[in-house]
């Protein structure tokens, strides 16, 4: 398998949220390809859009009008059924609020999603490529929001996924621990060639993609390509 | 056994919710124990009765003939489909003098039975010798005495009795105690349903005395074969025993004794299957508020785990795991408690009436009932918020939850001034408008908390209503004189001549039947002075009306039986007619009323059968002697009957007062269920509230505020649904024998409002400690996670 392998294709994808009388277009006749192994940044302002490319992406919405292809599979001619198999198999989602079972501790959030699938990582390792090898019996009330986020990014990655979808998983997160995760991210997207998608207000991280997506009001504005990515360790923000 | 990380879930999610979860686990545990309890003893006393009346060979029906008809036992035995028949003799009204005394008496019915153990192999009606031997051939005339009269005497195998007849005393010595299926609840008859053991009570004596005692053999008992034709066999009965004057044919559905415990066994089912119904639907209730709060609550979660993959039913089944754990740990728990208790109540109740023998098995299909009563509804009311948990769009549970929208309400736009109340007025109110599913929650458990107080409470209200009325309103003589026959009207004068006598009043009581067309009923008729004082008659709206002079009087429930009106006509002994005039109020028993000028001009004799007394306290002891030794058959005292009944009662009142005991309880439950979800739902409102800078004084006035409004809005629906509920067990009671009043005292109401408002105050106290304890920056948190 190589890079230029597509993984994902949306074609001219639109959702579009009736309220009352008004329709908000939050995604408007959006495009995108993306190859396999890629690591992309979207960034845009609040409202754009992102959260809602990622769900449909992800399979937790469907689309109102436009197709998706995705690792190969039509995901906008899956029934619910197909859905769930989906969402299980191929993707390892991040979310941009309430990302933890509280009653579960951290290292039980992981198992949580690792017993859904066959060949799971080993749990542990996961936690200790976030950084939290000591704290998997602590209860999400007893971590902090950045800890929380990162148990979260462990659980995503512990089903081994082919994409990876993270909303904002560093918005909490010191400007160490950011960046500790964006590079155990990084790893995982080289050496596993694991497709991510990560949603940021931060332009800064955009240096650390192979391409960034701009996006504004449900339209994707730009998309550049970075040529010579740089080290996440390397980041200023 | 290994957890899986959803179970685990589960598990912990009911640890941290562990009071909600015991509270609602509680109303169904109370609801099967108790359903196990009554239903599992229904059965043991059902079937022991059963067994009680096989082995005892209890007739399928018994007639009573007026002359000696022995001779005709030969022909009556040949009738196809009989299977044995026992002739005897049942001499009613016999005065028995008890031992010890020289003048108590009471009246005795007196039954033969054979005279040796051998000839009572196959004899209908045996008896059960529970103490002491069978009739003794050597020593002298030999008796034996029914169980319940004995314990009331405290008579003792070995002990004498005399019985007068022909004027003479007999001497009897008693040689053993007896229980017998036909008084195994002591009824006289269907009219005198609850006679006092004080003055009544059964003997049998062995028939080769019969002679001696010069009374005829005028009862036959039978027994049928299975399959036989009922009807042909009495119609065969009536011709033979018909030059005998048939008196009566009671078959073993109308025998007083068969009658009154299959009432009871009847009131055990209901309360067995009505009481607990009403546990479940409230527990079924508690559970689905419970759960759909609950995954309300979980919606980001629920969002999770269908993000990470997890099934519809999956989530379905975890959600649903909540209600299978009430369901499941109350139930099983009921059932043993209720196991248990059944096998208590069975013997306390087998003891209590003196069944002679109890059957006690495990009851199979009571506990398969109760764990089904248990289960299925929560199982059901599960089902609705799981199938909701399972469709909630993923994508729509990750957002952060928009919060709903605060508005002006429709009763602040058309009452101005409400928007001028402080804050600790307005919130609360707001409150109540805003999450109506919440509001409309509490109060339905507040409603049901109300009617279950309130229909316990009407019950006790009733009864003591039902006491004083019989007692002080109904029964206004201090004694009442029974003659075994009739008597001189002239005879009144002279007892009211004695010294403590302070009113004497005629009483003349004729057996009749009643009849209207196919309808007919066997009843007394009893003739009192029109002026009576002594026996209150009361209308069925219970003013005190006179005896009428113009025709009979009925109670209510033979208006039903009869089928009669106001107007219509009743024939009675078969020739004469009167005019219905009216009805009377009578608790106890059914009979007919007329004045006794009446009954005397239809007789054609002044006489009279008894007499009713108003005594100085001091003489009651003098004046029953002097009545005894002037002919009494039976001399009543209203002191000692109201202390029996009272002692008769006060099990009652104690099974009433658990009743209400139980109703609070499982008021308690709903609403501390109901109560703490809503003040838990909304610790992030209130941490909110907290960090602007209100004080907890405040907050917890607002929380109290909020939930006594919903309170006070769910008393009305709860007093009609518990009113409704008491008028709908009272309906299952009503008949011939005992009629009672719905009655409520208005400190009733008082106390149902002060027991629910303590109740919601005392549930709000864990929710409060719970907030007040409120971490605010975990709380907030938790939202992130
Ligand atoms: N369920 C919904 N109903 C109505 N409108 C919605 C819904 N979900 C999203 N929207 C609207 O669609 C638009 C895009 O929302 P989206 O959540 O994708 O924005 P975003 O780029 O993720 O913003 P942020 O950076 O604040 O998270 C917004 O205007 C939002 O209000
Ligand atoms: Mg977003």
């Amino acid at each position: 398998m190589t890079k230029n392998d597509v993984l994902l294709k949306l074609e001219n994808v639109s959702r579009i949220y009736k309220m009352g009388q008004i329709n908000v277009k939050a995604l408007d006749n959006v495009s995108l390809e993306i190859m396999k192994g890629e690591f992309i940044v979207i960034l845009g302002p609040s409202g754009s859009g992102k959260t809602t490319l990622l769900n449909l992406i992800g399979g937790m919405d469907s689309p109102t009008s436009g197709k998706i292809m995705s690792d190969g599979i039509e995901t906008t001619a899956l029934d619910e059924k197909g859905l769930t198999r989906y969402r299980r198999d191929h993707i390892g989602f991040v979310f941009q609020f309430f990302n933890l079972i509280p009653s579960l501790t951290a290292r039980e959030n992981i198992e949580f999603a690792a017993e859904l699938v066959k060949d799971s990582r080993n749990v542990l390792e996961t936690l200790q490529i976030v950084g939290l090898g000591d704290r998997g019996g602590h209860f999400p009330s007893e971590l902090s929001g950045g800890e929380q986020q990162r148990v979260a990014i462990a659980r995503a990655i512990v089903k081994d996924p082919p994409l990876l979808l993270c909303d904002e998983p560093t918005g909490d997160l010191d400007f160490d621990t950011g960046k500790h995760i964006l590079s155990a991210m990084r790893k995982i997207n080289q050496e596993g060639n694991k497709t991510i998608l990560l949603v940021t207000h931060n332009t800064a991280i955009g240096d650390m993609a192979d391409r960034v997506v701009r996006m504004r009001s449900g339209e994707i504005v730009e998309i550049t390509e970075n040529t010579s990515p740089i080290d996440p360790e390397d980041l200023r923000w | 056994m290994k957890m899986n990380k959803l179970e685990r879930k589960l598990i912990r999610d009911l640890w941290s919710s562990k009071g909600l979860f015991i509270a609602v686990t509680i109303i169904i545990f109370l609801a099967v124990a108790f359903f196990g309890a009554m239903f599992m003893a229904y059965q043991n006393l059902n079937d022991s009765y059963d067994y009680s009346y096989e082995k005892l060979r209890f007739a399928d029906f018994t007639v009573k003939v007026s002359q000696d008809a022995l001779e005709a036992i030969d022909e009556l035995e040949k009738i196809e489909g009989v299977e044995t028949v026992t002739g005897r003799m049942n001499a009613e009204d016999i005065a028995l003098t008890l031992p010890d005394t020289q003048t108590k008496k009471v009246s005795a019915r007196v039954i033969s039975l054979p005279s040796s153990d051998t000839a009572r192999a196959d004899v209908v009606n045996d008896v059960l010798v529970e103490e002491g031997n069978y009739f003794l051939n050597n020593e002298g005339l030999s008796l034996l005495v029914e169980k319940n009269f004995a314990d009331h005497h405290e008579l003792k195998p070995g002990q004498m009795v005399h019985l007068t007849l022909e004027e003479e005393d007999i001497g009897f010595g008693i040689a053993g105690i007896v229980a017998s299926p036909e008084y195994i609840f002591p009824a006289e008859s269907r009219q005198n349903f609850m006679p006092s053991s004080e003055v009544w009570g059964v003997v049998f004596v062995p028939e080769d005395i019969i002679t001696l005692l010069k009374r005829p053999v005028n009862e036959f008992c039978f027994l049928i074969k299975d399959g036989a034709d009922y009807d042909s066999i009495i119609t065969e009965v009536e011709t033979i025993l018909d030059q005998y004057q048939v008196m009566d044919i009671v078959p073993r559905e109308d025998q007083p004794s068969y009658t009154g415990l299959e009432m009871d066994l009847e009131q055990f089912a209901t309360l067995a299957e009505l009481f607990p119904l009403l546990f479940i639907i409230v527990g079924a209730m508690a559970t689905y508020i419970l759960l759909t709060r609950i995954v309300y609550n979980q919606r980001p979660q629920i969002g999770l785990m269908r993000a990470t993959g997890y099934s519809r039913r999956q989530v379905m089944v975890h959600y649903l795991g909540f209600a299978l754990f009430i369901g499941l740990v109350g139930s099983i728990a009921g059932i043993i408690v209720g196991h248990f208790l059944s096998e208590g109540i069975t013997h306390f109740y087998a003891s209590m009436i003196n069944l002679p023998y109890t059957t006690m098995e495990i009851q199979w299909i009571s506990i398969g009932g109760g764990i089904i009563l248990g289960l299925l509804p929560c199982i059901i009311s599960g089902i609705i918020p799981a199938f909701t948990a399972s469709r909630i769009l993923p994508a729509e549970a990750m957002r952060t939850p928009t919060p709903s929208a605060g508005r002006k309400l429709l009763i602040e736009k058309m009452f101005p001034f409400l928007t001028r109340l402080s804050s600790v007025w307005k919130i609360p109110l707001r409150n109540i408008f805003r999450n109506r599913r919440r509001s409309i929650y509490t109060a339905i458990g507040v409603t049901f908390g109300v009617s279950l107080i309130l229909v316990s409470a009407i019950m006790i209200d009733s009864m003591v209503d039902l006491i004083d009325f019989q007692f002080n309103k109904i029964q206004r003589y201090d004694a009442r004189v029974q003659f075994s026959e009739e008597q001189p009207a002239s005879l009144v004068d002279e007892f009211a001549g004695w010294d403590g006598v302070e009113k004497a009043e005629p009483l003349l009581e004729i057996p009749v039947r009643l009849e209207n067309g196919e309808k007919s009923y066997s009843t007394l008729l009893v003739a009192l002075p029109s002026d009576t004082e002594l026996r209150g008659i009361y209308s069925p709206s219970r003013e005190r009306i006179a005896v009428s002079n113009e025709g009979i009087m009925l109670t209510e429930a033979l208006s039903d039986t009869l089928d009669v009106d106001k107007g219509d006509t009743l024939t009675l002994w078969g020739s004469e007619q009167l005019e219905v005039v009216g009805f009377v109020k009578d608790p106890m028993g059914s009979f007919g009323y007329v004045s006794l000028e009446l009954a005397q001009s239809m007789a054609g004799m002044d006489v009279i059968s008894g007499m009713l007394l108003e005594v100085n306290p001091e003489y009651e002891d003098i004046i029953r002697d002097k009545a005894y030794k002037a002919g009494a058959a039976s001399v009543e005292l209203s002191s000692e009957t109201k202390e029996s009944v009272d002692k008769m009662m006060e099990s009652g009142m104690v099974m009433l007062y658990i009743m209400l005991l139980f109703g609070a309880t499982l008021a308690l439950a709903i609403v501390f269920t109901t109560v703490t979800v809503n003040i838990l739902e909304r610790r992030r409102e209130i941490a909110t509230m907290r960090t602007l800078g209100e004080s907890k004084g405040r907050i917890v006035a607002m929380i109290t505020i909020e939930n006594l409004l919903l309170g006070m809005v769910a008393l009305i629906p709860g007093i009609v649904l518990g009113y409704v509920l008491a008028w709908y067990f009272f309906s299952l009671f009503q008949g011939d024998m005992f009629s009672m009043d719905l009655v409520v005292f208005p400190r009733t109401y008082v106390m149902t409002i002060g027991i629910v408002v303590l109740i919601m105050l005392i549930s709000q106290v864990p929710g409060i400690r719970s907030i007040n304890r409120l971490n605010l920056a975990q709380v907030t948190k938790e939202q992130a996670s």
